[in-house]
């Protein structure tokens, strides 16, 4: 699914990531742990292909370079990244945006569009099975979202447009036990064989709920230690530092 | 380069005057003359040079304009509306069948009020000395309007290198309520000039809503004064969708005479290519316990250039005032140029004035973040603008009238990115 090589990324001359491997395969659920600045966010952002980084290395999915893929295309190929901070987008229609969203998706897949009403089919499941009141999704795309309503609603795109890969970027941070349940019930009921996801996370406490089957420690630019998910409760009573 | 000088003779190929309005015509004359097309040394003209832009674009500006053709009217189906009918500035058909007729007068304008001066805007003196048209409606006292009335502005396409000068006056009796849309459809081609002189007057507790909206892109050459005078207690809302225009000037001072008056003002324009447009606007609190309220919105792209001015002025017996006006403008490409310019003026202590502008960018952040949804970038950016303007017409209550405004709205944008 996903063949990162010798990835080195850097933004204003300043090196980020300096020589990241990881391969994930269909099916598999990989988390990444790392310290503050040891590159998390940079991984999700150049897998998104948001402009800015300068990178070398290799960068496959689906056994594609993603080299020449502009942000829109990587979606529409079945990339989907959920925000560490989703952006507020005052006077856009939450399930408006989500029906253009997932039409887009759905057209460059050659797939019909969804007309409005089963679109709306569509969201109702979805967002009750995340517990998420509808009123919400007539309000203008996570402004006034409390954090945890601005990381379910995340879920719920990755729900709706049901990607290949999944990028979850600190998604369990500012959550309570509560919600973040439900944001991983959301990510549990979604796994199968075929879907392949990259979670990110500075806690071992996700993964409590989530069951990676392989964790990655990644610290100054590049994967430091792998292993199971023994490695992420190792983690928690060494700390980083132990690692090294 | 074009001469400004307008000769007297024209005033008489305009028709047969009595010699107190012949007076009148050329005392004005003589003071547009003295000036000519008013030039950016003149502080309210200092961001649209009038002056050189008419220099640039007209070889000549035909004062006289024969009878208009006949123009086949292509009605609004979206809502049912009475409706009035001016050609050219002419006014010609008309039709209130929602309402009672001896509610309401409706005729050419006639001009009675030969009082002159010098104005700082030459435009209205030009107008004064020149105005061959316009109309005159009139809402009599306790009358509220059933439907919306719909005054058509239709161009013909004959029109080539003319300068209309047309004079309209709209007055509200106590207690009446109408609701108006001004619906400019232009089928001229070629370049002209439309120089407008608007008098509104609501009397006491009378309510006027407003919309303002050029349906399709023209070559016109558009300038308004618009002077609007708000007795007590009576209410004015105006949303005003004036882009499309290859140069457009509103210029619109709203009076608040009487106590708890009122007048809210809301504007969105997407401005493209070369066109110019400006919203210069003068709020006079003259009275105790009023209200104003300003939102200027404007989307600027390639070489276009946007323009507001708003003054508040608040003299001192005008007592808890509360004004306030807000400008935003988004800035899509490196050539387009936007100008603010607020001010207050306040002379009573117990006011809450406030303004903001700001202009700027798209956010990045927000195209990269509907980029990752599957949205191409140009996609994204529409929906950003969309968002910006909507905001506008969102406000609107009728949901007929609304979605009317915004499927052209919607058209304009698609047209122009």
């Amino acid at each position: 699914m996903l063949e990162i090589k010798n990835l080195n990324a850097s933004i204003n001359d300043k090196k980020i990531l300096k020589g990241l491997n990881i391969s994930i395969k269909p099916g598999e659920l990989h988390a990444i742990m790392g310290p503050n600045g040891s590159g998390k966010s940079t991984l999700a952002n150049v897998l998104s292909g948001k402009e800015g980084y300068k990178i070398s290395g290799e960068l496959k999915y689906q056994g594609e370079s993603l080299d020449e893929i502009s942000i829109d295309e990587r979606a529409q190929k079945g990339i989907f990244l959920a925000f560490q901070y989703p952006t507020e987008i005052p006077g856009v229609n939450t399930s408006n945006f989500l029906r253009t969203s997932l039409n887009k998706v759905r057209k460059a897949q050659g797939k019909k569009e969804l007309d409005a009403l089963s679109f709306l089919k569509i969201m109702k499941e979805k967002s009750n099975e995340l517990g998420m009141d509808e009123k919400m999704l007539s309000r203008q795309l996570n402004v006034g979202f409390s954090g945890g309503e601005k990381k379910k609603n995340e879920i719920l795109q990755m729900k709706i447009l049901d990607p290949n890969l999944v990028i979850l970027d600190e998604t369990d941070s500012g959550l309570d036990i509560d919600a973040l349940k439900i944001v991983a019930d959301g990510v549990n009921s979604s796994r199968n064989k075929e879907k392949s996801f990259l979670v990110i996370t500075h806690y071992q406490r996700l993964l409590n709920f989530i069951k990676p089957d392989f964790v990655h420690v990644l610290a100054d630019g590049k994967i430091v230690k792998s292993g199971t998910k023994e490695l992420a409760m190792e983690l928690e009573k060494t700390g980083y530092k132990g690692i090294n | 380069m074009l001469n400004f000088k307008i000769s007297s003779d024209e005033i008489d190929k305009i028709g047969n005057f009595t010699k107190e309005e012949k007076n009148f015509r050329l005392k004005n004359l003589e003071y547009f003359n003295d000036t000519g097309f008013p030039n950016k040394k003149n502080e309210d003209w200092k961001f649209s040079d009038l002056n050189a832009i008419v220099s640039k674009n007209f070889n000549k500006l035909d004062i006289q304009f024969g009878k208009s053709k006949k123009q086949k009217v292509d009605f609004i189906k979206d809502f049912e509306h009475n409706y009035i009918v001016i050609i050219n500035g002419e006014l010609t058909i008309s039709d209130f069948r929602y309402e009672e007729k001896d509610k309401i007068t409706l005729k050419s304008f006639i001009n009675d009020n030969y009082s002159n001066r010098k104005e700082n805007n030459p435009l209205i003196n030009l107008n004064h000395a020149l105005s061959d048209k316009g109309y005159f409606l009139e809402v009599k006292e306790n009358y509220k309007f059933k439907k919306i009335l719909v005054i058509y502005y239709l161009f013909t396409n004959d029109l080539d290198e003319n300068i209309l000068n047309t004079r309209n006056k709209i007055k509200i009796r106590k207690n009446s309520e109408l609701h108006l849309l001004e619906y400019v459809v232009n089928d001229s081609k070629k370049i002209f000039f439309n120089n407008v002189h608007e008098d509104i007057v609501l009397e006491n507790s009378a309510i006027l809503k407003n919309i303002y909206l050029q349906n399709s892109k023209s070559s016109g050459y558009f300038h308004k004064y618009s002077i609007n005078k708000l007795f007590t207690e009576s209410n004015y809302t105006s949303f005003i969708f004036p882009a499309g225009l290859k140069f457009n000037k509103l210029d619109l001072e709203f009076n608040l005479e009487g106590e708890r008056s009122e007048c809210n003002l809301q504007s969105a324009s997407f401005i493209n290519n070369n066109e110019h447009q400006e919203i210069k606007t003068r709020v006079n609190h003259f009275s105790p316990n009023c209200r104003s309220h300003q939102n200027v919105k404007n989307v600027l792209n390639d070489e276009s250039k946007g323009v507001y001015q708003g003054k508040i002025f608040v003299k001192d017996v005008a007592q808890k005032t509360d004004a306030y006006q807000l400008s935003k403008a988004i800035l899509l490409s490196e050539k387009c140029e936007f100008d603010s310019k607020p001010e207050l003026e306040i002379y009573a202590d117990d006011v809450k004035c406030s303004h903001g502008s700001t202009s700027g960018n798209l956010d990045k952040d927000s195209i990269y973040y509907l980029m990752t949804r599957g949205l191409s970038q140009q996609e994204s950016t529409k929906l950003l603008i969309d968002a910006f303007l909507n905001e506008v017409a969102d406000s609107i209550k009728s949901n007929s009238i609304r979605n009317f405004i915004k499927t052209k709205l919607e058209t304009q944008l698609q047209d122009g990115y």
